[in-house]
């Protein structure tokens, strides 16, 4: 199964440029692998490196002093975190595909529906203006927005927020990529239409059998739609388990966030959170940099590097050390 | 499934709908950029003539027999209440007639006629010039990420909005009129192009700040906008160069800048007199000194509605090509 994977990321590490020296790692350990047509959500509290891994994916690191500083990303046998602008040519917009994060700021607000449509289909020589326009309404269709028509010669800012993100991932499957990165796709949207767009990304999913990278920061919302979960905390990822298998979790991060879901929350009980802050950029602790936050932390948790993937099964790894330890409490308290 | 499509149809009828919101809109600012002129010209009216001092004596000087004074200000129209000489100005004003200056026995209309567009000209020869100085700054500075750079920048643009106008006027007096000859010290041929010969030393001065006021202004526009998601959308979509620049970069960015133009155009009306005097151009701030110094009323009265009508249309057409530009613009 790992050998037909269509995204391979390895311990990739993303540094950003803080000044002529001054350099800070903001990711430092990201391992995933996505198959072709899985759909994988990828979970952490924000500022945990989510949007940074996204655009290592896109190649829009540079625009934001950004780079790779270690590790690979394999898409389909090609490095792209040593790839050059002619590979991202080929690959960006036509075989990865990208929602970007946060409805609102999605589209581009001087543009028409139409013509950022059209620019999608831009990669696309071969296609002729009058088809790329039918094609257009194609998408529209895809997406399910109704009166393409009137839709198509609107600008963003005449659309409701929902309406926003199906123009985004109409824009996002227009070359049919086999991979979308879609970014928080439904932050900021009301919850009917966070639980429509995610319905919608599952067809497109079934219907063109796309790979999809669908990041949040709400557990139950994408486990229910998600083969995958990987959960990343504080520029790592610690936890890949199938999302059919959650309550079997071996890293306590991913217990505390499937627990602080609200309709497990009792009635008039109290909601749980989870105690503490992720520890800041830059001022990462030695050991497992969940350690202070942790219900299950021993001694051997605060001593060397964060720890690494352990390879529980194909579709399971963590990253906690005390992964056998934790098992039986877990069992009771859940 | 209804709820969006129901949310879609709404919106989509908005854009029906937005033309008919436009066009009332366009009606809107229209009625009332008259009402503002009519009311700058009423304050005018009342601020001139509660001044001390007399236009028929003015005129006559202060040795003139009494009689003459008073025949002077039958024939004038001044021997009639202010509510009537209003009313007398205002019927005339709808007919184009602004009555007859005091000072010259010229038409206002005539005065105005060939002062105002010397003006225009300067104001409209500066704002072209720090458009196109600042637009590539601003671009520049704000992608080009250098912490160097962008101190320069906001030292020098903060030097020249401190340094006053007519200081480096002078400046540019000394050195390309007097040392190289390059530009005439006074004098005004209305005809264009040659009037340029006349323009561009007073409105390169006048740029020296604009530039750097609006060059400041749309950088941090830029800025602002190169943060944004939808910049990322661009380069996945493989936008080329010249395109990206200008709809994912500038066209978002220019809004407030447009805005902000279109208010100092308004403002300039007023403040090219210092250019106007310092070069001896015959704008038509210099009339109005010389109309109020004179009390000329009908010549103050007819400048100040004109500039009325020229500031609100300047802003008006700033808010209007700042929503082309912009749509998230409120018009
Ligand atoms: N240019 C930058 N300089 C310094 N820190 C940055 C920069 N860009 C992002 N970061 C930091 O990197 C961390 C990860 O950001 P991000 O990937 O956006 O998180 P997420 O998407 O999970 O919320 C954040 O703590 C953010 O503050
Ligand atoms: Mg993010």
């Amino acid at each position: 199964m790992s050998n037909s994977a269509l995204v391979d990321i390895d311990s990739l590490q993303i540094s950003v440029r803080l000044s002529r020296t001054r350099r800070l790692k903001i990711v430092d350990y990201a391992s995933m692998k996505i198959n072709p047509g899985e759909m994988i959500g990828l979970i952490g509290e924000s500022g945990s490196g989510k949007t940074m891994l996204c655009r290592a994916l896109i190649g829009t690191l540079r625009r934001r002093d950004a780079y790779i500083s270690g590790g690979s990303v394999m898409f389909d046998g090609m490095d792209l975190a040593t790839a050059k602008n002619d590979v991202w040519r080929q690959v960006r917009g036509k075989r990865i595909g990208y929602v970007p994060q946060s409805a609102l700021a999605g589209p581009n607000p001087v543009l028409t529906i139409e013509a950022q449509l059209l620019e999608s289909l831009g990669g696309d020589e071969t296609l002729s203006r009058a088809d790329a326009k039918k094609r257009a309404k194609e998408l529209l269709d895809i997406v399910q927005i109704r009166r393409p028509d009137i839709v198509m010669k609107q600008y963003p800012n005449q659309l409701s927020g929902g309406m926003k993100q199906r123009v985004m991932i109409a824009c996002a499957i227009a070359l049919q990529p086999e991979l979308i990165v879609a970014d928080e796709p439904t932050t900021g949207l009301d919850v009917t239409v966070q639980a429509e767009i995610m319905k919608l990304l599952k067809e497109i999913r079934d219907q063109f059998n796309t790979a999809i990278i669908l990041v949040s920061h709400d557990l139950p919302l994408i486990n229910d739609v998600c083969d995958q979960i990987t959960v990343m905390h504080a520029g790592a990822t610690v936890e890949n388990i199938a999302s059919a298998e959650i309550e079997k979790s071996k890293h306590p991060y991913t217990i505390a966030l499937y627990k602080s879901r609200i309709d497990l929350a009792p009635p008039r009980g109290e909601l749980i959170t989870i105690a503490g802050q992720p520890p800041a950029v830059g001022a990462w602790q030695t050991g497992c940099r969940f350690n202070q936050r942790c219900d299950f932390v021993t001694d051997a948790c605060l001593i060397g590097e964060h720890p690494k993937y352990i390879e529980l099964s194909a579709t399971h790894q963590t990253a906690c050390i005390n992964h056998a330890g934790i098992e039986a409490k877990i069992g009771s308290s859940l | 499934m209804n709820t969006v499509n129901e949310k879609v149809n709404k919106t989509a009828e908005k854009g029906v709908d937005n033309r008919k919101v436009f066009a009332y809109r366009v009606g809107i600012r229209f009625i009332r950029s008259i009402a503002v002129a009519f009311w700058v010209t009423v304050i005018a009216f009342t601020l001139i003539r509660l001044a001390p001092g007399d236009p028929a004596q003015a005129r006559l000087g202060a040795a003139a027999e009494p009689e003459a004074v008073e025949a002077l200000r039958k024939q004038l129209g001044l021997d009639v209440n202010p509510l009537e000489q209003f009313f007398n100005f205002f019927r005339g004003l709808i007919k184009g007639d602004m009555g007859i200056s005091l000072q010259f026995d010229r038409e206002v209309t005539d005065i105005i006629f060939t002062a105002l567009p010397v003006t225009l000209w300067l104001i409209g020869f500066s704002v072209l010039i720090s458009i196109f100085v600042a637009i590539p700054i601003a671009l520049f500075v704000a992608t080009s990420n250098n912490v160097l750079i962008a101190y320069i920048f906001r030292s020098t643009t903060a030097i020249s909005i401190a340094l006053p106008n007519f200081f480096i006027a002078l400046l540019g007096i000394l050195i390309f009129s007097i040392r190289y000859n390059w530009a005439p010290l006074l004098g005004y041929t209305p005809s264009f192009p040659e009037n340029l010969k006349y323009l561009w030393l007073p409105a390169l001065v006048n740029a020296t700040t604009l530039v750097a006021i609006l060059s400041r202004v749309l950088y941090s526009s830029i800025s602002d906008t190169l943060k944004e998601e939808f910049v990322e959308t661009g380069v996945i979509r493989g936008i080329k160069r010249p395109r990206f620049f200008w709809f994912y970069i500038l066209k978002p960015s220019l809004a407030p800048t447009v805005v902000l133009l279109s208010y100092i155009m308004g403002v300039m009306l007023g403040t090219t007199i210092i250019m106007e005097s310092i070069f001896a151009l015959p704008g038509i701030g210099t009339e109005l000194i010389t109309a109020v110094i004179s009390r000329d009323y009908p010549t103050v009265q007819g400048i100040t509605f004109i500039f009325g009508i020229i500031v609100v249309f300047f802003s008006f057409f700033g808010d209007l090509m700042a929503y082309w530009l912009d749509r998230r613009v409120k018009f």
